[in-house]
């Protein structure tokens, strides 16, 4: 998550010493990455190494050397990124272009993707909708059982997927507590179309929308709220022009984050709605039946897709801010 | 005018309770109080913030207990100017204006004339994050008063600058305060605040108002123990009545009762200021103490003696300057003779 804490921006001169020993380790990243995909599995481990004593070599009357514990942790901390960044780059480079020109082609994987992206959206909105106004409620009172609203809101990220899309079953299937009644009143139906899809996608999706709402509305002093109100605005007019100006960024944040979520989501669909296809759906059909190198070409061409959207959205929301604290006496 | 009626309140851990408060057109009172005595909460009542729990309050005679603060057009500014940082200066000044009955045109012109009147108009397009602490309170007093609010709040708003520019700052409010014959609450924790502004003074503590008057009267001859201790008149003496006479009675001090009930404590207040200290060889006369100087220490603008007097219960403080003190050579340990005379008042509680 990209919501970055006063106390980094605080302790801002000790980063930039320590700039360049981090960074050396960042530009070797990458190095390190087609290393192991070449599977040069002693070089790949030599390349930090060697890299970084060569910088403390070339470097050995640096005034402010780093603290060993915390060039300790940063290479553990380049282990991991490894271990995160391995299979998705490996992903992309090993899977051949005409392959996924041709999955590209395919009517299939084109209606899935749309169930995916389109249901996603709505999921977003939806959350957005009902989870910012939470989130700002949460930013704002104190009242007894706050706690325990907000360990609803972070529930869904614990419950195991398919639990979830059960339980959301016994609720909005044609059986259901809600949803006997919307099929016999209305004929609507969630077991298996779109909006069922969009029903597990929110479920799964909200803690995000609400939890980084919150904290972008908790880095909006209120007292900024009540001078706009002295000044003549309305409750809403002060949240238009004071609020929601400071926050847009952690509000897009949150909208990003509840997006790519709700794009992951697989194991509640399939219990829930199996049909229309949605993209893991579909990605999960042909690994079953046709085995992970026919998968392939369609796995690397979602996470294309994904990452585009999501890096290019992360670029606009994590543009540098000003973070107002409230600093009352 | 505005005024209290009753009004108690409790948020968070703050709390106002029973204050009744008048302020006139014009007038300028400043609450002080320890922190945490419920100032800001006091304030933000006013402004309408939060509502009280009893009590009303009256704008000009008509009861805005409930009304909200976009309705009441009070100004506010708070000790960190929570200027709207992602406006310029001259945005954020104008940012009222639009709820304001004025053509667009006029906005500007206001903008540009409180601008002047604040000495801000080179950083009418600058952004709030590239502003000194001055500058930022100039701008945010110029944002709530471009609106013409019938009554100004300000929460500390000389706390968080340096002495220099605070003092400047002080006069410039105390020049717009008569200029423009505004009405300011002015809440502070600052003593030298309180006696730069004058005006009327309200002591709050605990959420209580313990005393108010006129700052004269209040540095100097302040109602209770209570706010003669918080104002800095550190000699109080519980005193006994003389038996047939208007007169109280402390060691050697004596000071008539001011028609103040028998049955009550009575306390003698004798402010540091307003003691002379004469060599000890004078002959004696009423409330002319005779004792040692046991300790001397330099405050800068004063020195403050304390002496030990013979019959009387606690040392006396006295405030004087440094010539004083060479030409009585006065050292720890030297005798010495402190004059009240009649500046002391008694305290009845």
């Amino acid at each position: 998550m990209n919501v970055e804490s006063p106390i980094d921006r605080s302790a801002g001169h000790r980063r930039f010493n320590l700039n360049q020993t981090f960074t050396t380790l960042l530009i070797l990243l990458p190095f390190t990455c087609v290393c192991f995909l070449l599977r040069r599995f002693v070089l790949a481990a030599l390349f930090p190494v060697v890299g970084f004593l060569l910088l403390v070599l070339a470097r050995p009357a640096r005034r402010h050397r780093p603290d060993a514990l915390l060039v300790a942790f940063a290479l553990v901390g380049f282990v991991l990124l490894l271990f995160l960044l391995l299979p998705i780059l490996n992903l992309l480079l090993t899977t051949d272009g005409s392959r996924i020109l041709a999955v590209v082609r395919d009517k299939s994987v084109d209606a899935a993707l749309g169930v995916t992206l389109g249901a996603a959206m709505i999921s977003t909105i939806v959350a957005l909708a009902a989870g910012v106004p939470l989130g700002y409620v949460l930013a704002r009172e104190r009242f007894p059982g706050k706690a325990i609203v907000e360990g609803i809101i972070d529930m869904p990220v614990a419950v195991p997927q398919t639990i979830a899309g059960i339980a959301l079953l016994f609720i909005f299937g044609r059986g259901g507590v809600l949803g006997a009644p919307l099929y016999t009143h209305f004929g609507a139906q969630l077991s298996d179309t779109l909006w069922g899809i969009v029903v597990a996608m929110l479920f799964v999706s909200t803690p995000f929308v609400v939890n980084l709402s919150r904290d972008g509305f908790m880095s909006v002093d209120p007292r900024m709220e009540y001078v706009a109100r002295s000044l003549g605005a309305s409750p809403v007019g002060a949240c238009l022009r004071v609020t929601l100006p400071l926050t847009w960024r952690s509000l897009l944040s949150a909208a990003i984050m509840a997006w790519a979520r709700a794009t992951s989501e697989f194991g509640s669909i399939i219990v829930i709605a199996y049909y229309p296809k949605s993209i893991n759906t579909l990605m999960f059909e042909w690994y079953n039946f046709f085995g992970y190198a026919h998968a392939k070409p369609l796995a690397a061409l979602v996470l294309l897709i994904v990452l585009a959207i999501f890096i290019t959205l992360r670029t606009v929301a994590g543009a540098r801010r000003t973070v107002h604290t409230r600093n009352q006496t | 005018m505005i005024r209290l009626e009753g009004v108690s309140c409790e948020w968070a851990e703050f709390a106002i309770r029973d204050i009744t408060l008048e302020v006139r057109n014009g007038d300028y009172l400043t609450i002080v109080g320890p922190t945490g005595a419920g100032k800001t909460l006091l304030l933000e009542l006013i402004l309408g913030i939060h509502y009280p729990d009893k009590g009303r309050i009256l704008l000009d005679g008509v009861d805005v207990t409930h009304m909200p603060p976009e309705k009441r057009g009070i100004g506010m500014v708070y000790q960190d100017y929570l200027l709207f940082p992602h406006l310029d200066v001259a945005r954020n000044m104008a940012f009222g204006l639009r709820y304001r009955q004025t053509p667009g045109n006029e906005n500007e012109s206001r903008v540009q004339r409180m601008a002047r009147l604040l000495g801000i108009e080179h950083l009418l397009h600058r952004y709030p994050a590239t502003l000194s602490g001055g500058e930022k309170q100039r701008v945010a007093i110029g944002r709530a008063l471009v609106t013409e609010p019938r009554l100004l709040l300000l929460d500390e708003p000389l706390s968080a600058l340096d002495w220099r520019n605070a003092r400047r700052l002080r006069a410039e409010i105390q020049d717009l305060h008569r200029a423009k014959k505004l009405t300011i609450i002015h809440v502070t924790h600052d003593l030298a605040e309180v006696r730069a502004f004058g005006g009327q003074i309200a002591l709050i503590d605990e959420g209580m108002l313990k005393a108010q008057g006129s700052a004269e009267d209040m540095l100097r001859r302040p109602p209770t123990v209570f706010a003669a201790n918080f104002f800095g008149c550190v000699n109080v003496y519980e005193a006994q009545c003389i038996e047939d006479s208007a007169l109280v009675q402390s060691g050697p001090l004596k000071a008539q009762r001011d028609g103040a009930e028998a049955s009550s404590r009575f306390f003698i207040v004798v402010h540091p200021d307003e003691v002379t200290l004469l060599p000890s060889t004078l002959e004696e006369r009423p409330n002319r103490l005779r004792g040692t100087a046991s300790s001397l220490t330099d405050e800068g603008s004063y020195v403050s003696v304390v002496i030990d007097v013979n019959g009387l219960e606690g040392a006396v403080v006295v405030h004087t300057n440094r010539h004083t003190v060479s030409l009585l050579s006065l050292a720890p340990g030297s005798p010495v003779v402190a004059d009240v005379g009649e500046n002391l008042h008694v305290v009845a509680e």
